[in-house]
C-alpha cells in the first residue's frame, strides 16, 4: 500500500472511469482499462467461483468476466441496456471482464482532491476501496485494482 | 556431414569436459605433481578437441589441440606445472566457455580466435620444453596441426566407404553411374543456385549419390568453380544428361564418363593426385597418405541422399528451423485462402446487384473448407519435429547403466522418426529416461536369476513410437521381472496408504497406480539410478501436463511396459460439440468410442450407481447436468448416451442433444477464473459464442 500511495503522489493527477453500482459511484484507474464493451452472451464456467458470470469472447480471445457486485456482497446484477463490461488489461498480459451498471465518465483526479481511506476489516467492499475522490458534489470510491482482482481471500 | 543434430549433445558433453577441467585445473594448482589429474585433464582436452574438430568448430578445436599439446608435454614430464600455466589454462576454459555460449545461442562458435591464449600456450610451451631441448618436438606437433586443417580442405575428392558403398550398390541393381564435372562461370554470382540447378536437371534421369564437394559445402557456396557429382541412372546415354546439364545458364562446361566397377579406384585415383592407394585396406578405397586421413575422412562423410536439412535441430530456445518446402507450401495456400476470399466477395457483389454469378455460394464454402484443413495440417507440420533428438542419446545411457549396475542388457528401439509438436518432443526427454532407467533398474532381473528362469541373459530394453489417430504412443518397456503387486500392496499397506481390508479388494491396476503416488519408492536400496521415489509421480505429471496419460502394463515374471499417450497436437483438435440443458460443450473426437441411443429403461444400479450394459460391458453413466452443477430436471425417456474411452477405463456421459463433429481451435480461460478440471478450456463457436471443453479424462 505504501508503494501505491507513493505512486500517486509522483504522478499527481490520475483519470479515472466512472462507474456505478446503483446509486454508488466507483472508479478504476484509466492505466488498467483496455477497452469497454457491451453487455454479450456470457458463457457460464460452472464450478468457477461464483463471482464469475463466465467467459466471453473478446475479438477471438475466451476472457473471464467477474461481477463485481457479488465480490463485494451486493445484490446480484440486473441487466440493463446500460450495463457493460469493463475489460481489464492486468499484469503479465491477463485479461478479466468486470461486470458494472452503468459507465458514467471520464474524471481526473489530483491527489488533493482524494481521501486515502482505512480498510474497515468488518465490510468486505471497503478492502477494495482505497481512497475516495470528490468530483463536485459527488464521492467517488476509488477501487484498489490489484485487490480487486486478488483470489481467495473475501470469496 | 549434417552435424546440427548433436549440437545439443555437443552442448551438454562440452559443458560437462569443461567442469572437469575446471575442477581438475584446481586440482593441479594445489598438487602440481599429481598425474592421474593430468592424465585426465588431457583426456578432457582430447575429447573436447575430438567432439569441436567433428563438428567444424575450427577455432574451438584450434585452441583445445593447442591444451592437448601442453598437457601432453606435462604428462611425459617434460614440462612443469608453473603458475604461469594454470593461468593461461583458466583463460583458455573461458575462452572455450565463450565459444560454447556462441554455439548455443547461434550454433556457431563465433569468430573470436583468441590469439592472445594461443600465442600464450605456445610461449609456455617452447619456454617450458626449450630446457628439455623438446623444441622439435613441438614445431612438429604444430606442423602436423596445419597439415591437418589443409588436409580437409584438399581432401574433398576421395570418396569415404559410405559412397564407394552406394555406387557399388546402384552399379549391382545395373544402373549405370556417371562421374561429372560441372564447371560454373568464373563471373556466377549465384553459384549455389546454378548449382542446384544442375542437379534439378540432371535428376530427371536418375539421382545424384555423391556430391563433391558436399551438398551442404555446395549450398553454402564453399567451392571455387568445379564441382563434382556421381550420378545413378539407368540411362545410357550420356549425352543426354550431359545437354540437359550445360543447358543450366553460366555453366562452362560439363565433363564426365561412365564409371566402370574396375575402374572406380583409377577414377577416385585420377580426380585426387595426392591420394595413394592403402595397402589391402579395402579393395575400392583409395586413402590420402596423411596420418590424420581417418579424421578428415569421418568429416567428409555424409548421406549421400544431401537431404539433411529438413532434420536440423535449433539449438536456441522456442524457436524451429523450417524447411523451405513447407513454408512454400504454405504460401501457396494461403494465397489460395486469398483467391477463396476473393471469390466470396465477387458472389456477394453479384448477389448485391442481383446479378447471377459462375460459382455457387456452396462451393466456394467447400473449397474455402478445403484450403483451411490443408492450411492446419501444414502449419501442424511446421511445428513437427522427430522424437529422434530426444531419444538418440538413450543407447548410450542404457550402455553405461548396463556397466553402473552390473547387468546385461540391449536398448532396442523403434519409431525414432515419429513426429511430435516440438513443444511436447522438449519436455518428453526426462519422463522417458525416467522409465528407461526404472525398467534397468527395478525391472530387469540380475543375469543369474535370468539365467535360472530361463531367459536370455541379456536383458532386452525397448521403445517403441508410433502414431494411433490423433496420438502418438511411446511404448517404454524391459522383458525383467515385472511389478510384483503383492509387494506394491504390502508397502502401501506399510506406508498407510490402504487399508489391510480395502487392499484386498483392489484391483491389480489400482495396486499398480500407488507406483504413481509422490515419493513412493519400491527399491528395496537407494541407488544412483533410482529408488529416491522422485520418479514415476513426475512422470506422471510431466506427461500429463503435456496432455497425454500413462498407464502400466506389467506380468510378473515376464515384464513390464509403460504406455505413455501423447496428442499429436495441442492446439487444434476435433471434437464432438454436444447440448447439455442450453449450454453447448465440445468433447475431444478422440476420447469418444460410441454414441448409444437408450431408454431409461436400461439402465442398472451397481452400488447404488447408474450403469448400462452395452455389447457385454458394463458402463458406468455419468449425467452431465448433474456434473455440471445444473438444477435437476426432470428426466427425459430417452437418453442419448455419449461413450467416452480412455485407456481401458470407459464411462458414458448423459448429454441432451448432438450438435456434430467441428474443429475446434482451444483456447486457456486465463488465470483468474479457476475451474474444476472437467474444464479444460474454451473454444470460440462459428457464431462467436463461446463454448466450454470438457475434459473427460477425469471423469474416469
Amino acid at each position: 500500500m505504501a508503494a501505491r500511495k507513493l505512486e500517486t503522489m509522483e504522478d499527481n493527477r490520475k483519470q479515472y472511469i466512472v462507474i456505478k453500482f446503483g446509486n454508488e459511484q466507483y472508479g478504476i484507474d484509466i492505466r488498467y482499462v483496455d477497452n469497454i464493451v457491451r453487455l454479450q452472451k456470457i458463457t457460464r464456467v460452472p464450478k468457477a467461483q461464483p463471482y464469475f458470470k463466465g467467459v466471453i469472447n473478446l475479438r477471438g480471445e475466451v476472457v473471464p468476466v467477474m461481477s463485481l457486485r457479488l465480490k463485494m456482497g451486493l445484490e446480484n446484477d440486473t441487466f440493463t441496456n446500460s450495463s457493460r463490461i469493463i475489460i481489464l488489461k492486468l499484469e503479465q498480459q491477463e485479461v478479466l471482464g468486470i461486470m458494472v451498471d452503468e459507465v458514467k465518465e471520464v474524471v481526473t483526479l489530483g491527489t488533493d482532491e482524494i481521501d486515502r481511506v482505512t480498510h474497515n476489516p468488518k465490510d468486505v467492499k471497503s478492502t477494495f476501496i482505497n481512497g475516495v475522490g470528490k468530483n463536485g458534489e459527488d464521492l467517488i470510491s476509488l477501487f484498489d485494482i490489484n485487490s480487486v482482482i486478488e483470489e481467495k481471500e473475501n470469496s | 556431414m549434417d552435424v546440427s543434430q548433436y549440437l545439443e549433445i555437443f552442448i551438454d558433453e562440452t559443458s560437462e569436459h569443461l567442469q572437469n577441467l575446471n575442477d581438475g585445473i584446481m586440482t593441479l594448482e594445489k598438487e602440481p605433481e599429481d598425474k592421474d589429474v593430468i592424465n585426465e585433464l588431457f583426456r578432457a582436452a582430447h575429447s573436447l578437441k575430438g567432439m569441436a574438430g567433428t563438428m567444424g568448430f575450427k577455432r574451438m578445436q584450434h585452441l583445445t589441440h593447442d591444451m592437448e599439446n601442453l598437457f601432453q608435454e606435462v604428462r611425459s614430464d617434460r614440462m612443469k606445472v608453473t603458475s604461469a600455466l594454470i593461468d593461461v589454462m583458466f583463460d583458455c576454459l573461458d575462452a572455450i566457455s565463450e565459444y560454447l555460449e556462441n554455439v548455443k545461442s547461434t550454433s556457431d562458435e563465433g569468430t573470436n580466435e583468441n590469439e592472445a591464449i594461443i600465442q600464450e600456450l605456445n610461449a609456455i610451451l617452447k619456454e617450458g620444453t626449450a630446457a628439455n631441448q623438446a623444441e622439435e618436438n613441438s614445431g612438429e606437433e604444430e606442423e602436423q596441426q596445419e597439415s591437418d586443417i589443409e588436409v580437409k580442405n584438399q581432401h574433398e575428392f576421395a570418396l569415404s566407404e559410405e559412397e564407394e558403398e552406394n555406387i557399388k550398390t546402384a552399379q549391382d541393381a545395373g544402373h549405370k553411374v556417371y562421374e561429372m564435372t560441372i564447371t560454373i562461370q568464373k563471373d556466377c554470382l549465384l553459384k549455389a543456385a546454378r548449382a542446384f540447378l544442375v542437379f534439378r536437371a540432371v535428376e530427371d534421369y536418375g539421382h545424384i549419390i555423391v556430391y563433391k564437394p558436399s551438398a551442404k559445402e555446395i549450398e553454402e557456396e564453399k567451392f571455387e568453380q568445379e564441382f563434382s557429382i556421381f550420378l545413378d541412372t539407368e540411362e545410357s546415354d550420356f549425352e543426354k544428361i550431359k545437354t540437359a546439364a550445360s543447358s543450366v545458364s553460366e555453366v562452362e562446361s560439363v565433363t564426365g564418363a561412365l564409371i566402370q566397377e574396375e575402374e572406380l579406384r583409377g577414377e577416385t585415383e585420377e580426380s585426387d593426385k595426392l591420394d595413394v592407394v592403402e595397402p589391402e585396406e579395402s579393395k575400392t578405397e583409395t586413402m590420402p597418405v596423411q596420418s590424420n586421413a581417418p579424421v578428415a575422412m569421418k568429416q567428409d562423410r555424409k548421406p549421400a541422399s544431401g537431404k539433411g536439412k529438413a532434420n536440423m535441430k535449433p539449438v536456441t530456445n522456442r524457436t524451429i528451423r523450417v524447411d523451405i518446402e513447407k513454408l512454400d507450401a504454405l504460401m501457396n495456400q494461403v494465397s489460395e485462402l486469398i483467391i477463396a476470399k476473393n471469390s466470396l466477395v465477387a458472389i456477394g457483389a453479384a448477389a448485391g446487384e442481383g446479378e447471377e454469378s459462375g460459382q455457387s455460394f456452396e462451393e466456394q464454402i467447400e473449397y474455402l473448407e478445403r484450403i483451411t484443413t490443408s492450411l492446419h495440417e501444414s502449419v501442424m507440420k511446421v511445428r513437427m519435429v522427430p522424437i529422434e533428438s530426444v531419444v538418440n542419446k538413450f543407447p548410450r545411457m542404457i550402455r553405461d547403466l548396463s556397466k553402473t549396475l552390473n547387468k546385461k542388457m540391449e536398448l532396442e528401439m523403434t519409431g525414432e522418426d515419429t513426429e511430435l509438436d516440438r513443444t511436447v518432443v522438449d519436455q518428453l526427454g526426462d519422463p522417458l529416461q525416467h522409465l528407461l532407467r526404472n525398467s534397468a533398474d527395478h525391472g530387469l532381473e540380475s543375469a543369474e536369476l535370468r539365467k535360472e528362469r530361463g531367459k536370455n541373459e541379456v536383458g532386452s530394453i525397448y521403445l517403441n513410437a508410433f502414431q494411433e489417430g490423433n496420438n502418438v504412443i511411446i511404448e517404454v518397456g524391459d522383458d525383467g521381472n515385472g511389478i510384483d503387486t503383492e509387494n506394491v500392496k504390502r508397502k502401501a499397506i506399510e506406508r498407510g496408504l490402504v487399508t489391510q481390508e480395502a487392499a484386498e479388494q483392489l484391483s491389480q491396476k489400482e495396486i499398480i497406480d500407488f507406483l504413481f503416488m509422490p515419493s513412493f519408492s519400491m527399491a528395496k536400496q537407494i541407488s544412483d539410478i533410482s529408488g529416491r521415489g522422485v520418479g514415476l509421480d513426475v512422470v506422471k505429471s510431466n506427461i500429463e501436463a503435456l496432455g497425454g496419460d500413462v498407464e502400466v502394463r506389467s506380468v510378473l515374471g515376464e515384464g513390464s511396459k509403460f504406455i505413455v499417450r501423447l496428442p499429436l497436437t495441442l492446439a487444434i483438435i476435433q471434437a464432438l460439440m454436444v447440448e447439455i440443458r442450453d449450454e453447448k460443450y465440445a468433447i475431444a473426437l478422440a476420447s469418444i468410442q460410441t454414441i448409444e441411443y437408450i431408454s431409461t429403461n436400461d439402465i442398472k444400479y451397481v452400488e447404488s450407481k447408474e450403469v448400462i450394459h452395452i455389447r457385454g460391458e458394463v458402463i458406468p453413466l455419468i449425467r452431465m447436468d448433474q456434473a455440471l452443477d445444473f438444477e435437476p430436471a426432470e428426466d427425459d425417456k430417452n437418453l442419448t448416451v455419449v461413450i467416452v474411452q480412455k485407456g481401458d477405463k470407459t464411462a458414458g456421459l448423459v448429454i441432451d442433444n448432438l450438435i456434430g463433429q467441428q474443429e475446434i481451435v482451444i483456447k486457456s480461460l486465463g488465470a483468474y477464473i479457476s475451474t474444476t478440471k472437467l474444464i479444460s478450456g474454451a473454444t470460440i463457436l462459428g457464431d462467436g459464442e463461446v463454448a466450454l471443453i470438457l475434459d473427460v479424462n477425469i471423469l474416469m
